[in-house]
Parts: C-alpha cells; structure tokens; sequence
C-alpha cells in the first residue's frame, strides 16, 4: 500500500469510526438518561422535575466547562476512535490518558500519524473492557458481602462519604497549589463559621468558592508566581 | 436499621436495577469489541506489525487491571448509597469517583436532603439524583457528537496535534491547567469550610474528622508515590484514603454516637 492508498484508505476508516461512535455515543446517552425514568416509573417514584433542573444547573455551571477543555485537549491524544470510546466509557485523566500514552511510548509511534490512531483506539477499548471485566467480577464477588456491607454500625460510613472524599481529594489539591488555596478556604471556613446557614447550602457556596480561586490563579498565573 | 433504609437498599439493589445495568455495560462492551476488532484489521492494513498490536493489547490490559481494582473500591464506597448496580455503571463506564459522589451530593442538596445519606434517601430522591449524574456528565458525550470531526479536521489542518502533545509532555502549562486545579481547589475549600463549620457551629465533628483521617491517609499515599516514587500506590489514593476514613466514620460513630 503506497502513501496515496494509506491515506485515502485511513480517511475511509475514520469516516466509518465517526459513523458508528456517533451512534454509540447517541444510544449511550438515551441509556443513561432512560435508566433512573424507566427505574422511577417501575416503583412510581418518577425524577422530581423541579429538583432536577435545579441540581442539574448547578452541576453544569462546574462540569461542562471541564468537559469542553477535557475535549479540547484530550481528542488531538486519543484521535477519532480512541475519543469516542474513551469519554463513553469515562476515566479518562486518571486511566484512559494514562494508558493511551504508555502505549504510544512503549511501541514509538509518534502522534498525530494513522499508527498512532489506531494504538490510541485498540488501547481505550482494550482498557475499557479490561476495566468492565474486573469491575464485573468485583461485584460477583461483592454480592455475598452485601449484608455485612447494609450491617447498621456500618451507617456513619455510608453517611460519611462525602467527607472522606473531600478530604482525601482537598489535600490533594491543596499541597499542590498552596498559594492558590489559601484564601479560598479561609473564607469558606469564615462564611460556615460565622453564617452557619451556609453550612447546608455546600453546592452554592462551590461557585464563589470556585470563582475566587480561578480569579487568584489567573492574578498568579499573570504575574508569573505559579 | 429502619424499615425505609432496608427497602430503599432492597429497591436499588433489585433484579430490575441490575438488568437495566447490565444491558448497558453490555452494549458498551460490545461496541469496545467492535472498535477493537476494526482498528487492529485497518493497523494491519495500513503495514503495522501484529506483534505491535498485540503489545499494545497486551500492554493496556496490564496497565488497567490496578486502576480498575480502585475503581471496585469506588463501587463499594458509592454502593452503600446508591447501591450496587447503579454505582456499578457509572464508575466502570461513563463516570470517575470524584465526579460521582460529588454531583450525587449536589443533587441531594437541591431535592432538600442535608447531604448524600443514605438515611435520607428514598427511591423518588434516587431517581432525580441518578437523573443529575446522568444528565451533569454529558458534556464531553455531547461535544464529540457535534464536533469531533470539525475539531480533528482542524486540529490535524494546523497540525497541531504533535503541538498538542508536546504542549502536555514538555511545556509549562497553559492557564487552563491552573484553572482547572483552581476551580476543583475552591470545590474542596466549600466542603472543608462547611465540615469545619458545622463542627464548630453545631458540634457535629464527625464529618471533619472523618475528612481529616482522609486527608491524613492521603498525606502517607503522597509521601510514598511523591517522595518513594512507588508510583503505583496512586491507583489507589483516592479510593484507599476514602475506604480508612469510612473505616474511622464507623469507630467515631461508635465513640461519639450518630
């Protein structure tokens, strides 16, 4: 296959990845979105409109911008193939990315040519069902634990996640950016300490929380201190 | 354990919850197989070595199965919540812990729970909060659905994608790197100051402590893949550090009560 019959024959395949991603990437979205209708129509217990919308605004204004940089910048890594799958089958920073540019590295392709295309795409799907399998037989075996896992001592756990999340996640960040972190947190520990009805209201106060760091970060940034 | 928990836990933990799941881990596995079997047909075509491919195969396999492991301890974190079918979906597809326990809580909040407890839930709460991960994470989905093929064709127009990579490998990063720290700093800084808060405004400490033995756990995950360099360890840093705080929740529950 000469140069010329290479291209014109990885432009076909491309064309046929974009056809059948965007078909999965439709009757993935109509999955996700049927799951919690159809489970609320079964035990009448229907999504609450209002709640929804009210909750979705609020994550929106968080994670869309992130999911628009995310593919701004991880689709030029993953090519066509290795995109769709990669955001359908999520992970993507922390195992998909990861796992895209060891095998890059390990089999010297270099990016941006059809070779390093298709090791992006054998290697999403490769992680991609590696993960589900694991996962599968993860639960296979979580299952008998079940009633061990519902034991009611077990409760402040389960009620606890979140706070084990932020903690584990906050000191993450926060000894990774330090100048960043300073005056945000200092003003969210004041604002829960001194208006104590602020303390339930968590999913407002991430937007000024958030606001303030970025506007520190891009002072920061500007002058060169980061 | 109260009657509502034990039949919300037996209603999210249904056959019904766990067919629907499954239908949808399969199809996505399936059209995985799909993707795999055409790329590695059209790597030979174009004169890639099979050898290559079965490393790569190989290879990527091998380097999933540790982080997978601690995506099976997300599942068991979210499981006590949203049960295990549910927790099962969206963390071996789709999702990533942080991004699930976090937009779960948010939803919590805006159905008028004080948070996501399971002591509070109930199927119609499950169902909108389920309907807010759904719809929250479709971001990424709905830009390759529109644009992907613009935006490679562009991309590869200015050949960028080599700018690309070697922006992420070699460069210092762009404001859009701080930006995205920052923004998940000021998400951290809300809930830490509302635990501290509400320690020191209601005495309930159980919380803070809990985020404290988290943030503790996560000190020793740093210092072994940071300073030791076992680099392993951080498959497993966030679920680890969440898993030990759970742990010291119950032992706090025990001593302090709640």
């Amino acid at each position: 296959m000469n140069q010329q019959e290479k291209k014109q024959f990885f432009e076909n395949f491309n064309k046929s990845l974009h056809i059948i991603g965007k078909i999965t990437v439709s009757i993935s979205i109509l999955l996700f979105l049927l799951i919690p209708i159809v489970v609320g129509f079964i035990y009448h217990a229907s999504p609450d409109l209002g709640s929804f919308w009210s909750g979705f605004a609020k994550v929106a204004v968080i994670y869309y911008p992130v999911a628009i940089v995310e593919f701004l910048v991880y689709t030029p890594m993953l090519g066509v193939g290795g995109s769709y799958l990669a955001f359908i089958t999520g992970n993507v920073t922390n195992m998909k990315i990861p796992c895209v540019m060891n095998s890059k590295d390990i089999t010297d392709t270099p990016d941006g040519t059809p070779e390093s295309e298709i090791v992006s795409t054998l290697s999403v799907a490769t992680s991609a069902i590696t993960t589900t399998v694991v996962v599968a037989l993860g639960v296979i075996l979580i299952i008998p634990l079940k009633p061990v896992l519902e034991n009611p001592v077990l409760l402040p756990a389960f009620n606890n996640v979140v706070p084990a999340l932020f903690g584990a996640l906050g000191l993450k960040y926060f000894i990774k950016e330090p100048k960043i972190t300073a005056i945000p947190l200092a003003a969210m520990i004041l604002l829960c300490t001194l208006v104590p009805a602020m303390i339930s209201q968590t999913s407002i106060l991430i937007l000024p929380a958030g606001g303030l760091a970025i506007g520190i970060a891009y002072l920061l940034h500007k002058k060169g201190k980061l | 354990m109260s009657n509502s928990v034990e039949s919300y836990r037996s209603s999210v933990n249904s056959g019904l919850l766990f067919l629907l799941v499954g239908v949808a881990l399969l199809f996505i596995t399936i059209m995985c197989l799909i993707f795999l079997v055409k790329s590695y047909r059209a790597g030979i075509k174009i004169g890639m070595e099979k050898k290559v491919l079965r490393k790569v195969i190989i290879s990527s396999a091998t380097f999933t199965v540790l982080p997978s492991i601690s995506i099976l301890l997300g599942v068991i974190a979210l499981s006590g919540t949203l049960g295990i079918p549910y927790s099962w979906l969206r963390l071996s597809v789709i999702g990533a812990l942080q991004y699930e326990l976090n937009v779960a809580a948010m939803a919590a909040e805006s159905i008028g729970l004080s948070g996501l407890k399971v002591t509070e839930m109930s199927m119609g709460s499950f169902t909108t909060i389920a309907l807010v991960m759904a719809a929250g994470i479709l971001g990424s989905l709905l830009c390759c659905l529109f644009f992907l093929g613009r935006y490679l064709k562009k991309i590869r127009g200015n050949q960028a994608a080599d700018t690309a990579a070697t922006d992420a490998k070699d460069k210092k990063p762009g404001f859009g790197a701080y930006a995205t720290t920052a923004m998940f700093i000021g998400l951290c800084s809300a809930y830490i100051g509302a635990y501290l808060g509400d320690a020191i405004r209601n005495q309930n400490v159980i919380p803070l402590l809990t985020a404290g033995v988290a943030a503790l756990t996560m000190a020793i995950f740093e210092y072994f893949t940071q300073k030791k360099n076992i680099k392993a360890l951080d498959n497993f840093s966030v679920a680890g550090s969440m898993l030990i705080a759970m742990a010291a929740a119950v032992c706090f529950g025990q001593v302090i009560g709640g």
